[in-house]
């Protein structure tokens, strides 16, 4: 059954989508448009299905997928890319976008009625740790308990994340805040949110809101990322304390 | 005009030496400096210049000639070809024809709307004077390189059984040579070689039997160009990974010519030898790095040696004679073997193949390194290569199937940095950190002792390869995608880079 479901071409997506009873509410010429973009454009990273491939996320899982209407979401993503995440931008019209999401939400769809033969990470394939160990790891060789606190900044973790996204919070924080102290030679100090570091500039936003910008090589530079501390966790983890982990994570709701 | 004024014209042009010629195999053999007449320069894929007027002491100076704005969304993945002072560059769907001295346009092509994979194109390759252009649809154009225009188009991969192709077809004698793509279907992946006249096949190496066949695997693609060494007459090409990609038990077994550098006869295509850098690979990580060809000692004698850092985090050097394996060497951590085997292959460990609750590997699937093409310089014997480290957490589970991807990957973290290998025992001689995230820029060495390349957040570098110093850069906008050339016209040194749909030239200001 589950190779059948594999065997994914065009035709079969739609008259599946009938089947399962997901009702074609767009029209399927703007569906059927949308996926013939997305197949040119969007299947390698993403898969034909939407549903991940090579190096692009499962769109049909996504928050931000799940939370657009009409595009208001996925629209900007499209046409600003995420370069720093290697996703190239595109230049679509807004008949074409229309089409894309249309697409998109459809397979969203289409994948949710498809319970159990579904491929990619469900939050029930993500449960075989042990929680006494894992609350054991956050104390003890994990480190975790030397910046964060179970009742504190953690409280209700469980509730905000589940499953993968959970996974991938805990082994890299995307997004947590980096901060930045800049020296001059004659001993002034700026400090504040890291906004742009490389070899040759720096720059950060200071309290009063001020951008405040320098040649690298004229500051002494140090850097506090909390990101970066949990990326040096990742040589030291092995699946177990992983698979522990999410369990005692999973815990604090 | 009469038929004798024609003549006299035609001679009077040939003597003047103005003439189109295009490439020859002569040409194709020992690239004359005002050239870049194939994707890797020349056949070694050593991406190394004689060049020096541009070195350490001057390249300060650098300053733009010219930038050629391709008018296009689609970033520059492709490296230029130069051939008689015309650049020939490409984008998934377009080819232009650039002035290499001004940056003007000539003429530009654009292929016709199509439901290809768009992936990136990494540029033409030219035969006389044809230039040989694939389409993301697994179709061979050939065109006329005095005007872009159209002499034929021939299918070389079925894209509706999901074949995709990106590559620069490499041109050996009149042998056109074209890989093939395609991960998401279960495929038998090959080599085609055609008749630079007409498209017609001459020969097809299968590097996997088809869907189906008993004790065999499918996939093994054919990515991107290979390289060759013409005393042994030996075509040398890497393979991709098996498929189904994440899901390795129903595919038992080390999957013969997946993941392997393969040395076969261009004239027959008749496979030689084969060494297997991942036996029974379940994270996607093809072999198809550039197989660096380079001749120099090892262990005290000298050896005709291939290099490779691949994509698994191992750099091997190959004796490519013998098929010998001379070294095996992680060039960045991995946690996903248990060390290498009397062959030299590493031994995957089967608690980091993919499973239900998901296993944490580096590097990731994009693995330590990847199409971007490297460099070897011979004088300082490095091997640069832009390295990728990165952690992902593999999945796969029965509901995922046994087709195509089967699986699911995902990447926790990223970070990169240019490295430069001593070929002689693997160990990294320095390390450029390149920033966050993927850098997708390759490598270009000179005599000038520098070293060109981008960084992960849109910068430039000229590096001194000797220690890896930055000595001149420019914040181009965009990260490079490609990887750098240089050539001298005029007697002026000039190299070119990407950023974005922009190609800058850059040289030292005019005497």
């Amino acid at each position: 059954m589950a190779f059948v479901l594999q065997i994914f071409s065009w035709k079969v997506a739609l008259i599946g989508a009938a089947l399962a009873g997901a009702a074609l509410a767009q029209n399927p010429a703007q569906i059927e448009s949308g996926q013939g973009q997305f197949v040119a454009q969007c299947a390698f990273c993403h898969g034909r299905d939407a549903a991940g491939g090579e190096d692009g996320p499962d769109l049909t899982r996504s928050e931000l997928v799940i939370q657009d209407k009409a595009g208001d979401k996925i629209g900007p993503v499209v046409r600003n890319g995420r370069t720093e995440h290697g996703m190239p931008r595109f230049n679509v019209s807004d008949q074409d976008l229309a089409a894309l999401v249309a697409f998109i939400h459809n397979q969203e769809k289409m994948m949710k009625s498809q319970n159990g033969q579904r491929r990619g990470v469900d939050v029930s394939d993500v449960q075989t740790g042990n929680l006494e160990k894992g609350r054991a790891y956050f104390n003890g060789a994990g480190t975790c308990s030397t910046c964060h606190s179970a009742t504190g900044d953690l409280k209700g973790l469980a509730t905000r994340l589940q499953g993968l996204r959970l996974i991938q919070r805990f082994l890299y924080p995307r997004g947590a805040k980096a901060t930045m102290t800049l020296t001059t030679a004659k001993g002034e100090t700026f400090t504040g949110d890291l906004i742009y570091r490389d070899e040759f500039n720096v720059a950060l936003r200071d309290a009063s809101g001020k951008y405040v910008a320098f040649p690298a090589k004229s500051v002494k530079v140090t850097v506090n990322d909390p990101a970066e501390v949990h990326a040096g966790l990742l040589a030291k983890y092995t699946d177990d304390d992983i698979h522990n982990m999410m369990a005692y994570l999973q815990s604090l709701k | 005009m009469n038929k004798l004024s024609k003549k006299l014209s035609t001679l009077i042009l040939f003597c003047s030496g103005a003439v189109f010629a295009g490439t020859t195999p002569e040409m194709l053999m020992k690239p004359p400096s005002d050239s870049w007449p194939a994707y890797h320069g020349d056949f070694s894929g050593q991406r190394h210049s004689a060049l020096k007027q541009i070195d350490t002491a001057n390249v300060k100076s650098l300053g733009m000639q010219w930038a050629f704005q391709s008018g296009v969304t689609t970033p520059f993945k492709c490296t230029p070809i130069l051939v008689d002072g015309v650049l020939y560059i490409s984008v998934t769907d377009h080819v232009w024809a650039v002035d290499a001295r001004s940056g003007h346009q000539l003429w530009h092509y654009a292929y016709p709307e199509n439901k290809g994979f768009h992936i990136g194109s990494r540029g033409v390759s030219m035969y006389g004077e044809w230039l040989y252009f694939l389409g993301p649809d697994g179709h061979l154009v050939c065109l006329n390189a005095k005007d872009g225009k159209v002499r034929w188009n021939v299918v070389v991969a079925d894209s509706k059984k999901g074949y995709w192709t990106t590559m620069s077809p490499m041109i050996i004698r009149n042998h056109v040579i074209v890989g093939v793509s395609g991960d998401f279907d279960n495929l038998s992946g090959f080599l085609r070689s055609v008749d630079p006249e007409t498209g017609a096949t001459q020969w097809r190496w299968d590097s996997t039997p088809a869907a189906g066949t008993p004790n065999a695997t499918t996939g093994g693609m054919t990515w991107i160009t290979g390289t060759y060494d013409p005393q042994l007459n030996q075509l040398y090409w890497g393979t991709g990974n098996p498929t189904p990609v994440l899901t390795g038990s129903a595919r038992p077994g080390n999957n013969e010519n997946t993941c392997s550098i393969v040395s076969l006869n261009p004239d027959t295509g008749k496979m030689n030898c084969a060494f297997q850098a991942s036996p029974h690979d379940t994270h996607d990580w093809d072999a198809v790095e550039v197989p660096v060809l380079a001749d120099a000692d090892f262990g005290g004698r000298p050896r005709k040696m291939l290099l490779q850092a691949s994509r698994n985090g191992y750099f091997f050097v190959i004796d490519r004679v013998t098929g010998q394996n001379l070294l095996s060497k992680p060039f960045g951590p991995v946690n996903w073997s248990k060390g290498v085997d009397d062959k030299g292959r590493p031994i995957p460990d089967p608690k980091k193949e993919p499973a239900t609750d998901g296993r944490l590997v580096t590097p990731n699937e994009g693995g330590m390194t990847n199409y971007r093409s490297p460099s070897f310089d011979p004088k300082t014997g490095l091997f640069l290569v832009d390295t990728k480290f990165g952690y992902g957490i593999y999945f796969a589970k029965p509901g995922d199937g046994t087709f195509g991807w089967a699986g699911a990957d995902y990447d926790v973290y990223n970070h990169s940095a240019l490295q430069a290998i001593d070929y002689k025992t693997g160990n990294i001689k320095w390390s450029h950190d390149l920033g966050p995230n993927a850098a997708q820029a390759g490598v270009l060495t000179t005599d000038g002792g520098l070293t060109f390349t981008g960084d992960s957040q849109g910068n430039t570098l000229a590096l001194r390869t000797s220690d890896g110093a930055t000595l001149w850069h420019a914040g181009a906008g965009s990260i490079m995608q490609n990887s750098p050339i240089t050539y001298e016209l005029d007697g002026r040194q000039y190299v070119l880079t990407t950023s974005g749909s922009v190609m800058f030239a850059w040289a030292l200001p005019e005497k």
